[in-house]
């Protein structure tokens, strides 16, 4: 399992960790029961705290996306229904967290709000073949900041 | 509940008239890992050096325990139990690692010589090289299996690896992960290098102006502080935050950085204001603790309600 965390980062590192193992399971990157690293052995190969790792590892089981099988290892679970409502909900508010941050960007940047909405939907006109009302998908793979999407008709950009 | 590993109570410290620790509280319980976060010149290295019982606390200091102990009054039994390494270690330059060994191995009433040697082999030291001939990597490394070897419920490390190379430095905290989190000990890590103790951290302290002014998970405080960005017409509507950490003009807005954020964020929104929220690294936010410019810009109209 490759990880990549960012020291010094606004991101927490547990935060980290935890999105991108979620993306990976999602994406099917990590196919269900596959095996995970001990806690103990994540932690040391990302040189991190223990209870860092043990708290990602809690919240991705209580979202059903794991299986701690005590004694046993950890593997990914074949999704449980529970659990993947949970996570879809996750993946609304990380992307949530992203259309802020390509907001911010784009006001500092001196673009203002009426064009920033703009931009918004000619990307969807642009990436999304399927009529408005199917939800269009991004692979994890661009995860750029450039292809940000929300739905047309709802303000979010705050207006100076 | 287990005693706590380290309880310090409004300590008060200094050298002649020049106060250094001006009433530190702080407690760590056992298996944690504490960071403690200050400049250089904060007093970091005073503490510990009161923590190991070679300075005792100045007159109206409160309560001061290690591992349960008076680190004054017991100072020896308390050193016997405690870990310690810091960047330049006070080794003999013409001992050999086996040398040192065995020569620190009666001070220590639970010293394990199979430990240690094992120890040694395990991070690679050189077993008789003279200690001067050996590389700083080298010598962190002989270090921290000698401060491992009597199996310490407690390890105080002065920014050890400071002038490690950034691998090194890396190897340097894998090595504290298994050998000193994976076996509970408690951790007390002092050092001003940021990004390679908040990775380790359960907890970070900021040591300033002789006092711990603010101490959590790192999360936590990433969640608590955050830097607000807004019109200098949405500041002067708003009320004054109680946390305030920095005021600065940038380009004709305000950039605050508050903490306990979040209320006077959904209070502005919730009047309608319009800003824009940021994350901080804690960098950013220990910068903002320590030399940010907690000034409210002068209100044109009267004072402002404080929010409480």
């Amino acid at each position: 399992m490759f990880l990549r965390i960012q020291r010094g980062a606004a991101v927490p590192i547990s935060r980290q960790i935890e999105g991108q193992i979620r993306a990976q399971i999602l994406s099917g990157t990590l196919p269900a029961e596959d095996q995970l690293p001990s806690v103990r052995q994540l932690a040391r190969e990302l040189a991190v705290n223990v209870n860092t790792v043990l708290r990602v590892y809690e919240r991705l089981a209580a979202d059903g996306l794991i299986d701690l099988r005590h004694g046993d290892g950890t593997y990914v679970t074949r999704r449980a229904k529970a659990g993947v409502t949970a996570q879809l909900a996750q993946r609304r508010r990380e992307l949530a967290q992203e259309f802020d941050a390509l907001v911010r960007r784009g006001l500092m940047l001196g673009i203002d709000a009426n064009d920033l909405a703009q931009m918004l939907a000619e990307s969807i006109e642009r990436v999304a073949d399927p009529p408005p009302a199917e939800r269009p998908t991004k692979s994890s793979e661009s995860r750029s900041a450039e292809s940000g999407k929300r739905r047309p008709g709802k303000a979010e950009a705050p207006q100076t | 509940m287990k005693t706590p590993a380290i309880v310090v109570d409004n300590l008060r410290q200094g050298y002649g008239r020049r106060s250094v620790l001006d009433g530190v509280s702080l407690t760590v319980p056992a298996g944690q890992t504490f960071a403690l976060l200050g400049r250089n010149g904060a007093g970091k290295t005073t503490l510990i050096r009161t923590l190991l019982g070679l300075l005792p606390p100045a007159a109206a200091s409160g309560r001061l325990e290690v591992l349960g102990l008076d680190p004054v009054a017991h100072a020896i039994a308390v050193r016997g139990r405690i870990g310690y390494l810091a960047e330049d270690q006070a080794i003999y330059p013409w001992m050999t690692a086996d040398d040192v060994a065995r020569f620190l191995a009666p001070f220590y009433p639970t010293w394990d010589a199979a430990l240690a040697s094992s120890l040694l082999d395990r991070f690679g030291v050189p077993r008789d090289v003279r200690i001067r001939q050996l590389s700083k990597g080298h010598n962190i490394r002989l270090g921290l299996a000698l401060a491992l070897a009597h199996r310490p419920d407690l390890v105080i490390l002065d920014d050890p690896a400071l002038g490690l190379d950034p691998i090194s430095r890396k190897q340097f905290n894998r090595d504290v992960i298994e050998h000193l989190q994976g076996e509970g000990r408690t951790v007390f890590y002092s050092s001003h290098l940021l990004y390679e103790v908040e990775p380790l951290a359960d907890v970070v302290a900021i040591l300033d102006g002789g006092r711990i002014i603010r101490s959590g998970p790192v999360e936590e405080l990433q969640r608590d502080v955050k830097r607000v960005i807004l019109s200098p017409e949405t500041l002067a509507s708003g009320p004054r935050p109680a946390k305030l950490l920095d005021a600065t003009r940038d380009a004709g807005r305000w950039r605050i950085t508050l903490d306990d954020a979040q209320r006077w964020i959904d209070d502005l929104r919730a009047a309608g204001s319009s800003l824009t929220v940021e994350d901080l690294s804690l960098d950013e936010i220990f910068e903002a603790f320590v030399i940010g410019r907690a000034e409210w810009p002068a209100a044109p109209a009267e004072s402002q309600p404080v929010l409480a």
